[in-house]
C-alpha cells in the first residue's frame, strides 16, 4: 500500500453517461481534481444532481471514471488491498431484513477477512458502541430507521477501516442520534481513521469537517477549509451554488 | 425440504404401475426423486436468477462488493449456497430412497452393439444411393446435408430382419461376461407375435420362448464348454453375441435401439450414490447458468431467459426428429429449423441428463460418465460461469 498521504486522489476525474445507443447523454462529473488527506474529515457537498453520489461511487470502485485518475491509498479503487481499508455507509441503510443485527456485523466482518472470534468480539463492540446491544438478536427487518442507520454504521466499521465513506450519515437521524454520530465522527477522525462525507446539512458538515467541497453540475465551485470559507458555509454554499428556483410556487401560493 | 420427504412418502399412492412388485419399484424409483429433482430445478433456477440480481435492485450487492472479496467470489459463493441447498434436499429424498430400497440389488453396465455411427452408416448409404440409377432425380440434386441429415435418422431405426430358422450376430465390446440379453419390442405388431428363439455368446446361453412383452431380459446361463471354448479370452476382445430364430414368424429388430447385453457391475447403492452426484452436478449446471444470467440481467429478464433456455432445450431434439423436411422449402421455416437444430446440437434436454431412468431399471450409472459430469458440470462449469459473472457484475452495476 502507497505509504504517501493521501488517501484519496482524483485527477481529472470525468464521468459521462452514456444511453442505450452509447450516446453521451449526461456529463455527471467534469474534470475533477481532489486530494484527501490521512486523518481528515472532507464533506462533499453540493445540490441533488451536482455529482456527489457518482464521485462517491467512483471512489468506492462502483462506477469506472470516463476519464482521468481515481485511486485510494494509491491503488485502483477496485483492488482488494484498497478494499482492505475501506468502510461505506450508503444513504440508505440496506440492510438484510432477515439477519439480526449481531448475524448482520458477523456477514459483513467475514467478508472483510475477519476470523469468526475476532468478528464476534467486534460485533458486540460496535453493537455496544452504537446501542444496540440489548437487540442485537431481533431481525433488523423490524428495527426504526435510526436503528438500522446505526447498524449499517457498525457494519461500515467492522472491517476496521483506514478510510470511511459516509453518504449522508445522519439522514433519518432524530437530533441526538446526529450528535452522537457527529461525536463519532469527531472520535474516529482524531484516532486517524479518514472520512468522507456527504450531507444535505450544511451544519453538519460545519461542525465535522475539516475541508469541504462544493459541487456544481459535476464540478467543484469550492474547496478549502470551513473556517477559511469566511461568512457561515450555508452563506457561502447559496452564494456559490445560487438560487436553483426549480420549484415555480406563485401560481399556488397566489 | 418437507415437500420432498412428503413427496418420497406419499408418491406410492400416486404413481401407478402395471401391477408387478419389479414394476412398482422401477416407477419409484424414477419418479419419487425425480419429482423431488423436477421441484428443484424449477426452484433454484428461479433462486439463482434472482441471487445477485435482486441484490442489486435492493443495493445490497454495492456493499459487497466494496468488501475486500473478489466479485469471482461473491458468484461462486451464491452457486455453492445454492447448490448446497438442492444437495441437502435431495439428500434427503435419496435417505428415504434408501430406507424403501432393497441394497442387495445388482446393477449392470448396459453395452450396445459395436456398429458403425448412425453418420457412418448415412454417409455409406448416400454412396450407395448416389450410384445408383433408380435414384430419383429429387434426391440427387437435394443438399447433400439434408439427405444425410434423413439417412442418418433411418439408420437409428434401421430394421434388422431375421427369418426363421436363421441367425443374426452382432458384437459388443463389454469388458466382461455378459449375464443376461434385454431385449426390446417397439411395435405393436412384434408383440402380438410369439418370438421364439436362442441366445448364444461364448460359453453361454439364453433361450427365449413364448414372449409377448414389451421389454424382456433373458438370463444367459452357463453351456458345457464347447471345443475353442476353453481358449483364454482378453477382457478387450468384443463378445460376439448370436441369436437364432426358432419362431414361426420372421423376428425385426433395430439393433441400435433394441438389443443391450448386460454385464454385471455393482450395488444399488453404489449405483445411487453415483446417481445422486449426478444430479447434484446437473443443479449446480443449471444454478451456475442462473446466477451468470442475473450477474449480466436483470430479475425478470434473467428468469425469462432461464426458463426459455429451458424449456428450448427440452423441446428442441423432438421438434429436429418430428419436423417435416418438406417445410424447408419455406425460408422462414428453415431459418426456425436451422434455429432448432443449432440449440438441438449445443443443449441437451436436462430430462435426458438425468441418470434416475438408469438407476430405476439397474442399469449402471457409469463411474467414468460420473466422473466427467462431476468434474465438468459440478467444478469447470460453476468456475468458468463465476469467472464471466465477475466480468458483467461491475458493469451492471454501473448500469443499475
Amino acid at each position: 500500500m502507497d505509504s504517501g498521504k493521501n488517501v484519496i486522489e482524483l485527477v481529472d476525474v470525468r464521468k459521462t453517461f452514456r444511453d442505450f445507443w452509447l450516446r453521451p447523454s449526461v456529463k455527471a462529473v467534469d474534470g475533477l481534481s481532489l486530494a484527501v488527506g490521512r486523518g481528515e474529515v472532507f464533506g462533499l457537498l453540493g445540490p441533488n444532481g451536482s455529482g456527489k453520489s457518482t464521485t462517491i461511487k467512483m471512489i468506492l470502485g462502483l462506477l469506472a471514471p470516463s476519464s482521468g485518475k481515481v485511486s485510494l491509498f494509491g491503488l485502483p479503487p477496485r483492488s482488494i488491498e484498497a478494499r482492505k481499508h475501506l468502510g461505506y455507509l450508503p444513504e440508505l441503510s440496506y440492510l438484510h431484513p432477515f439477519l439480526t443485527a449481531t448475524e448482520t456485523l458477523l456477514y459483513y466482518a467475514g467478508l472483510s477477512g475477519l476470523s469468526r472470534s475476532e468478528a464476534k468480539r467486534r460485533a458486540a463492540q460496535l453493537l455496544e458502541m452504537v446501542g444496540l446491544s440489548s437487540v442485537a438478536g431481533r431481525a433488523v427487518g423490524g428495527f426504526s430507521k435510526g436503528m438500522s442507520r446505526r447498524v449499517a454504521l457498525a457494519a461500515a466499521l467492522v472491517g476496521k477501516p483506514e478510510l470511511l465513506v459516509l453518504d449522508e450519515p445522519t439522514s433519518g437521524l432524530d437530533p441526538i442520534s446526529t450528535k452522537e454520530v457527529k461525536t463519532l465522527v469527531k472520535a474516529l477522525s482524531a484516532g486517524g481513521m479518514t472520512i468522507l462525507m456527504t450531507s444535505h446539512l450544511l451544519a453538519d458538515a460545519e461542525d465535522v469537517c475539516d475541508r469541504v467541497m462544493i459541487l456544481n453540475h459535476g464540478k467543484s465551485v469550492a474547496l478549502g477549509r470551513v473556517s477559511e470559507l469566511g461568512t457561515s458555509l450555508e452563506e457561502f454554499f447559496l452564494a456559490k451554488v445560487g438560487d436553483i428556483g426549480d420549484f415555480k410556487l406563485a401560481p399556488f401560493l397566489a | 425440504m418437507v415437500a420432498s420427504v412428503a413427496w418420497m412418502l406419499a408418491a406410492p399412492f400416486f404413481l401407478q404401475s402395471d401391477g408387478t412388485v419389479d414394476g412398482a419399484r422401477e416407477l419409484y424409483v424414477h419418479y419419487a426423486p425425480g419429482g423431488v429433482f423436477a421441484l428443484l430445478v424449477v426452484s433454484l433456477l428461479a433462486s439463482a436468477t434472482g441471487a445477485v440480481a435482486s441484490e442489486r435492485t435492493a443495493k445490497r450487492l454495492q456493499l459487497s462488493m466494496v468488501r475486500p472479496v473478489r466479485y469471482f467470489t461473491i458468484a461462486l459463493a451464491k452457486i455453492s449456497a445454492l447448490v448446497a441447498c438442492g444437495a441437502a434436499v435431495l439428500a434427503l429424498s435419496f435417505a428415504v430412497l434408501v430406507v424403501k430400497s432393497d441394497l442387495s440389488r445388482k446393477c449392470c453396465h448396459v453395452v450396445k452393439p459395436t456398429m458403425p455411427s448412425p453418420a457412418e452408416e448415412a454417409e455409406a448409404m448416400y454412396k450407395s444411393f448416389m450410384a445408383d440409377p433408380a435414384t430419383p432425380p429429387q434426391v440427387k440434386s437435394a443438399r447433400k446435408s439434408v439427405v444425410l441429415r434423413l439417412l442418418a435418422n433411418r439408420a437409428i431405426d434401421n430394421y434388422q430382419t431375421i427369418a426363421t430358422n436363421d441367425s443374426a450376430v452382432w458384437k459388443f465390446s463389454a469388458g466382461g461376461e455378459g449375464e443376461a440379453v434385454r431385449i426390446r419390442f417397439s411395435s405393436q405388431f412384434d408383440m402380438r407375435r410369439d418370438v421364439r428363439g436362442v441366445f448364444r455368446a461364448p460359453g453361454l446361453e439364453g433361450v427365449v420362448s413364448n414372449i409377448t412383452q414389451a421389454i424382456v431380459t433373458i438370463p444367459l446361463r452357463r453351456t458345457a464348454p464347447a471345443a475353442g471354448d476353453g481358449a483364454t479370452r482378453s477382457a478387450d476382445e468384443p463378445v460376439e453375441l448370436s441369436f437364432e430364430n426358432r419362431g414361426t414368424h420372421a423376428l425385426m429388430l433395430r439393433p441400435r435401439r433394441d438389443i443391450d447385453l448386460l454385464v454385471p457391475a455393482d450395488s444399488f447403492l453404489r449405483n445411487l450414490a453415483r446417481s445422486y452426484l449426478q444430479l447434484v452436478a446437473i443443479l449446480a449446471l443449471l444454478v451456475s447458468f442462473g446466477v451468470f444470467l442475473s450477474a449480466a440481467l436483470g430479475r425478470p429478464v434473467a428468469l425469462f431467459t432461464a426458463v426459455v433456455a429451458l424449456v428450448v432445450g427440452e423441446m428442441s431434439p423432438s421438434v429436429v426428429a418430428q419436423y417435416p423436411d418438406e417445410l424447408e422449402k419455406n425460408a422462414v421455416d428453415r431459418i426456425g429449423l436451422a434455429l432448432t437444430r443449432f440449440a438441438a446440437e449445443v443443449t441437451r434436454p436436462v430430462s435426458s441428463l438425468s441418470p434416475l431412468e438408469s438407476l430405476a431399471t439397474d442399469a449402471c450409472v457409469e463411474p467414468r460418465e460420473t466422473a466427467r459430469v462431476a468434474v465438468l458440470d459440478l467444478l469447470t462449469v460453476p468456475l468458468l460461469l463465476s469467472l464471466l459473472a465477475a466480468v458483467v457484475m461491475p458493469r451492471k452495476e454501473e448500469d443499475s
